[in-house]
């Protein structure tokens, strides 16, 4: 009896751990700040697609500034995250090139208004942790 | 003698219990007063125009003041304490509206301090937003011992504008969860409007390029802006904010944005890839507009922080 139960408290714990480690958004945003660079932290986004779909915000961006989008993933999920920068439906960014995801992506924003970053998960599902940060404002005589 | 002494605390517990609740219902009553004045008691009376989803969504579009407060410092020009909301000032604000806007006041002011780094006078104005936030029941965001610890240690901040920008997007999100996002509406307007005084200040003194193509893209900002107060235009007060809001969008019709799409470019930096955009926009805004446009922002603010 002592052992069914130390056995059902050992996977109770353990699933907990398991969990806690997948979706800790604390310990999430604490490793997506240190990955953001020497920029100048604007906002964050707290991803959480266990059941699959796709998380939109909206951001607005300024003229003659380059951004750095990064994202973490959690430690328990399955498969990688997407994040993707539209203009309306026209896609400009995204963190997945020739097959490859990367954990970053910059963006030199040249024309002022509302932009839509969008994070799915293509194949799995699980949770992340975003930054947009501001990394360069250009002056107006300044070429990129 | 147990039982005298239980039946005597029961009473005295009784008592204190009844006097307690006398209070609290006093202050329940002063809270409501406040609240129609703000007014946190709309949720559910007057149906929104918008749903506190879209306004929520919306408001997420208004631009940091930290990024103004990045702006400004490039262009060189020395820091002025003089062009900030004293913390002194704070006792004036006694109604949540007031309260609310000028929350966001200081929260733009506390960007523009952080951003050049006086850790002299950060103390004063973090206690000034977090009074500000209590008066409005969110003071639970900001963790006033550890932001004024931080502030102590230069090194730290970056830590500190860090934790400050975040705390301000947790009460964001939370005011809007709550369904109070006239309150979040307003602390919004407060930073953003605050945002532009700063810039304006700079502007009349430096007659910096960047700056004057900054405030005029702020066009779409006003748009958005407009939209999302007009959703509360039943109260007496949003309705003084809506008309100044409005003059200021009218003013803004002679600011002329042109786009133009060019090539879109690669870079690798750092290996990072980074993505030119290939849409680019060029602001045109008159020196008289600009003139006219400097001084409602300046009269909006005089009102907001009076």
């Amino acid at each position: 009896m002592r052992k069914i139960l130390f056995s059902f408290l050992f996977i109770f714990a353990l699933g907990s751990s398991a969990l806690y480690g997948q979706c800790d958004q604390d310990a999430l945003l604490k490793q997506a700040l240190s990955q953001m660079g020497d920029g100048q932290y604007i906002k964050d986004f707290a991803v959480d697609l266990q059941g699959g779909g796709e998380k939109k915000f909206s951001v607005m961006l300024n003229s003659r500034s380059l951004y750095k989008f990064n994202v973490v993933n959690g430690s328990g999920n399955s498969g990688e995250i997407l994040m993707q920068l539209y203009d309306g439906d026209k896609l400009l960014v995204t963190n997945k090139v020739d097959g490859k995801v990367y954990p970053a992506f910059g963006f030199i924003c040249r024309s002022a208004k509302v932009y839509s970053l969008v994070f799915s998960f293509p194949e799995g599902s699980g949770c992340a942790r975003a930054i947009l940060s501001l990394q360069k404002q250009y002056s107006a005589g300044e070429s990129f | 003698m147990v039982k005298k002494l239980m039946f005597a605390l029961f009473i005295l517990a009784s008592a204190n219990l009844f006097v307690s609740c006398a209070g609290g219902s006093d202050k329940k009553k002063a809270d409501q007063k406040d609240e129609l004045t703000l007014p946190d008691s709309m949720t559910g009376d007057a149906p929104l125009k918008l749903s506190e989803e879209i306004i929520g969504d919306v408001i997420q579009n208004i631009s940091s003041p930290v990024e103004m407060a990045n702006l400004i410092k490039s262009t060189g020009v020395d820091f002025s304490q003089q062009m900030l909301n004293s913390p002194e000032n704070i006792s004036d604000y006694s109604t949540s509206f007031k309260r609310a806007l000028n929350l966001g006041v200081y929260s733009a002011d506390l960007g523009y301090i952080n951003t050049y780094d006086k850790s002299n006078i950060v103390v004063s104005y973090l206690l000034a937003v977090k009074s500000l936030a209590d008066g409005i029941r969110v003071g639970q965001f900001f963790d006033f011992e550890s932001l004024k610890r931080m502030a102590s240690n230069s090194s730290n901040l970056d830590s500190l504008m860090q934790i400050s920008v975040s705390s301000f997007n947790q009460m964001d999100n939370y005011l809007r969860q709550q369904n109070r996002s006239n309150v979040s509406a307003l602390v919004i307007t407060g930073a953003w409007l605050e945002g532009l005084y700063i810039a304006s200040n700079v502007i009349e003194e430096t007659n910096n390029e960047d700056l004057i193509k900054r405030l005029g893209e702020q066009k779409e900002v006003v748009d958005i802006l407009y939209i999302i107060l007009q959703n509360y235009d039943q109260n007496p007060n949003f309705k003084v904010l809506i008309d100044h809001v409005g003059d200021l969008k009218e003013l803004y019709k002679n600011v002329k944005i042109t786009k133009e799409v060019g090539e879109p470019k690669r870079i690798e930096q750092d290996g990072m890839l980074i993505i030119v955009q290939d849409e680019v926009s060029h602001v045109n805004i008159l020196p008289e507009d600009l003139g006219t446009i400097i001084d409602k922002i300046k009269e909006i603010r005089a009102d907001i922080v009076s």
